[in-house]
């Protein structure tokens, strides 16, 4: 690797105000040719706000942006890609109803006599993905019959198709599987060896410090240190973020008492997602899910919540037969769902936190049909303090809230009902470290008093260092449950693959 | 990601609608002051006859914002209105005013569950209840304006006046305090704006969000029923497409009032001043002395300019 790099993009004294709010502070950052840059930091930190600037998102409030050497002043993110600047954002930013290969060409589709030549926009778009190792996807596939990981493919796909010289990667592989992440990091090497720039920022460590040659941990808006790979330990780095020490990452696990079955799947069955799944979850336990993406981790939970129409099969609760009809209805039978998509599927983004934390909890706060204020006002703010959540007013929308703080409202709205199973679709994707924390604590508290978890994480560490044992699902079906020694990161992956059924396939 | 305004984006729209109307007000006026120099719009006895026609378009509106926050749009309005007014006149007696409401009852639950549970979007479904209440009635009264009179009871309801102030007005209020209430005070009402701002976030929150639609275009209906009533109350009698003139400013006055056309936002406080920026708009036309077909391209054109600095301004804050 030669060390003769030159500087792609360079801020100077940098600062980003929203109204009194203060972004970014005084930023200088560099960022080099053939390199993988890190960024770390909290949510909150300011990685969005730098990043936004440097595509052309948002212009700084005061300060510099040079791009090799030339002062910019973009107000557009067109013109950032022009000078080779792409980001991929955490956002997903693909039209559903349009096909794959129109989402990749959407701003400068192949043209032919004027027209948009369908013909080659097609066969790029599968070089593209071959290139991704996503062959499979059909460029002529609608985006919304993909899933989230390979959306988020054809996410990065779209950013390669404009031969980025700079590449910004915002918790782009939050959202993949073992399988994509790997191709994205050997894309990276590549484009590296290429001399191509990337930013990559993860709340995934371990990514963090398989991927990057240099590494920036932001904190409050201010950078705080950049330094090579290896200089710094994982300790060090995590306190850099956080600016305190933390102690364990997960909570201890006690020793688990066998308790009778909370919940109980027999045989469930929807459409072509669940074949056959069973899962008994014992009361005070952390269930967790594990395996590839897309094999009905996602489709179970909805099922057991009441979401989906035409499940078959048999659900038990304490022993007890229950069909659940709607989410309404499970609500009432003590179920709580923490679904994937926080900003589709948790929240009104543009409705208060106040309202957004009382909308599952109106019958308990009302007197007949009217709301009783008071009673109202005492339950926010017990969510709010319950699980921290750092709002300045309850009556702002939630969306001005940070990544972290929004999926503690989901939380918060629900542990108001105080529910006796809680569901969790992996809910620590693209949150920080701190909140992860907090929110492991939170299932361990749960179970400890008596409650059941169930819970889907998209990341092995945390399933190894959170539940008490773990069902692997492959295809729609349970195909091992794995705990105390044998849960193992080892195991989970094999049993992912569904290695020791089909052989060495 | 923030911004700071002092005034609320959402009592934003609230508060450049009473700026419109203060600058209609004052246009009638000078412009009365010039010609005639009198300025009736500021009468008393003036601005409650106006506010009394008025009311017909506020009951009208206030349903329909109930299924504008939800995302959808009751186009049906025009003859829900109607079957009302004729089923009320036609059964007569003290039971000419459960009639009526009884037909918006019954086609708020028929829209509902077309909506909700067959899952069509509302903007066809309402429009097509909407033509096939036109040939019930129609068929009804074999295409004539009806014979039958209004009871003394739906007069008086419209037409009469209390302590000086007309009957219409206080039903009116009762409506708006109705809604206002139910909009802010009860689960319910909270369950509409969640529904409306996102839907699958509001389902898997344990609403049913099924019968928040319903309810609402129940509500919608049966204001669509009352403001028949009252219509024909008011004009004695039923006729022929009564309802026509309240489809467009009704959805106007909701939008007009800071309602976000897509659901999820709104007060109803925006859409009480939305329906007297409709009226003075209206009267100030009126006493302009403008032809009918002048009047109409004026009308279209303020409520399309309107709608356009709000547009700019939504814009602008993102």
């Amino acid at each position: 690797m030669t060390k003769a790099k030159e500087e792609i993009v360079a801020l100077r004294d940098v600062s980003r105000y929203f109204g009194g709010i203060t972004a970014l502070s005084g930023v200088d950052f560099t960022c080099h040719s053939a390199s993988v840059h890190g960024i770390l930091g909290e949510n909150g930190a300011g990685k969005s706000t730098l990043i936004k600037i440097l595509s052309g998102v948002l212009k700084p409030s005061a300060g510099e942006v040079l791009v090799e050497g030339r002062p910019v002043t973009y107000s557009s993110t067109a013109e950032a890609v022009r000078d080779g600047i792409v980001c991929v954002f955490q956002e997903l930013s693909l039209i559903p109803d349009l096909s794959v290969a129109d989402n990749i060409y959407i701003d400068t589709p192949p043209k032919r006599f004027g027209l948009i030549d369908r013909r080659a926009q097609r066969k790029q778009a599968a070089e593209l993905l071959a290139r991704l190792n996503a062959s499979e996807v059909h460029p002529d596939t609608l985006i919304r019959d993909l899933s989230l990981s390979r959306r988020q493919i054809v996410e990065i796909a779209k950013a390669l198709a404009k031969s980025p010289k700079l590449l910004i990667l915002d918790e782009a592989t939050s959202a993949l599987t073992g399988k994509d992440v790997d191709t994205v990091y050997a894309l990276l090497s590549d484009l590296r060896a290429d001399g191509v720039a990337s930013i990559f920022i993860s709340h995934r460590m371990h990514e963090v410090d398989a991927l990057c040659d240099r590494l920036s941990v932001f904190r409050n808006g201010q950078h705080i240190e950049t330094f090579d790979k290896g200089e710094r330990s994982d300790a060090e780095i995590v306190r850099l973020m956080i600016g305190r020490e933390i102690s364990a990452q997960y909570p201890p696990k006690p020793k688990r008492q066998p308790a009778p079955p909370a919940l109980e799947v027999k045989n469930l069955r929807w459409e072509n997602s669940l074949k056959g799944v069973n899962l008994k979850v014992e009361a005070g336990e952390i269930h967790g899910l594990g395996g590839l993406d897309g094999q009905g981790h996602k489709e179970l939970l909805l099922a057991v919540f009441g979401a989906l129409k035409g499940v078959e099969g048999e659900i038990k609760l304490h022993d007890k037969p229950f069909r659940p009809t709607s989410p309404a209805a499970c609500k009432k039978a003590g179920l709580a769902l923490i679904p994937e998509d926080r900003k589709t599927e948790g929240l009104m983004l543009n409705l208060s936190i106040r309202d957004n934390l009382l909308l599952p909890n109106y019958a308990a706060v009302s007197r007949g049909p009217i709301i009783d204020s008071r009673r109202a006002d005492e339950a926010v703010r017990d969510g709010v303090t319950r699980l921290q959540i750092k709002a300045g007013d309850t009556a702002n929308p939630v969306e001005t809230l940070s990544g972290g703080n929004q999926q503690k409202v989901v939380i918060a709205k629900w542990m108001m009902l105080d529910p006796d199973i809680v569901l969790l679709n992996d809910p620590t994707r693209g949150i920080d470290v701190g909140t992860k924390q907090e929110i492991f604590r939170l299932m361990r508290d749960l179970a400890s008093a008596g409650k059941t978890i169930l819970f889907y994480s998209t990341d092995y560490a945390e399933l190894i260092g959170c539940c008490d044992r773990v069902s692997i699902l492959y295809d729609g079906g349970v195909v091992a449950v794995r705990e105390g020694d044998a849960l193992t990161e080892d195991a989970i992956v094999a049993a992912s693959l569904n290695l020791h059924e089909r052989g060495a396939a | 990601m923030n911004t700071q305004f002092s005034v609320s984006p959402e009592n934003k729209p609230i508060f450049i609608a009473l700026g419109f109307t203060l600058v209609i007000i004052l246009i009638g006026t000078g412009y009365t002051l010039i010609t005639q120099g009198a300025a009736p719009m500021l009468m008393p006895s003036y601005l409650a006859q106006q506010l009394q026609i008025g009311a017909f378009l506020g009951v009208c509106a206030a349903g329909m914002m109930m299924v504008i926050l939800l995302g959808h749009i009751d186009l049906s309005i025009p003859w829900t209105l109607t079957a009302a007014a004729m089923m009320a006149t036609t059964v007569g007696g003290p039971w000419a005013i459960p009639a009526g409401l009884a037909v918006g009852l019954i086609v708020g639950l028929f829209n509902g569950l077309g909506v909700s549970v067959l899952r069509i979007p509302s903007m066809i479904f309402t429009l097509g209840v909407d033509t096939a209440l036109r040939g019930l009635m129609v068929a009804h009264t074999g295409g004539f304006a009806p014979q039958t009179e209004a009871t003394p009871l739906m007069r008086f309801l419209a037409a009469d006046r209390v302590l000086g102030i007309p009957v219409a007005l206080f039903v009116w209020a009762g409506v708006s305090i109705a809604i206002a209430g139910l909009l802010s005070r009860t689960g319910f009402g909270k369950a509409v704006y969640a529904t409306g701002a996102k839907e699958s976030a509001a389902f898997l929150s344990g609403i049913r969000t099924k019968w928040v639609i319903v309810g609402a275009f129940m509500i919608s209906s049966l204001c669509a029923a009352t403001a028949g009533i009252l219509l024909a109350g008011y004009s004695a009698k039923a006729y022929q497409g009564m309802g026509n003139p309240y489809l467009l400013p009704a959805i106007a006055a909701v939008v007009l009032g800071g309602t976000h056309i897509l659901g999820g936002r709104g007060r109803y406080i925006g859409t009480l001043i939305g329906v007297i920026l409709i009226v003075v708009l209206n009267s100030v036309l009126s006493i302009m002395q403008m032809p009918e077909a002048v009047r109409q391209i004026i009308y279209g054109t303020v409520i399309i300019g309107m709608l356009l600095v709000y547009g700019r301004e939504t814009t602008s804050r993102n």
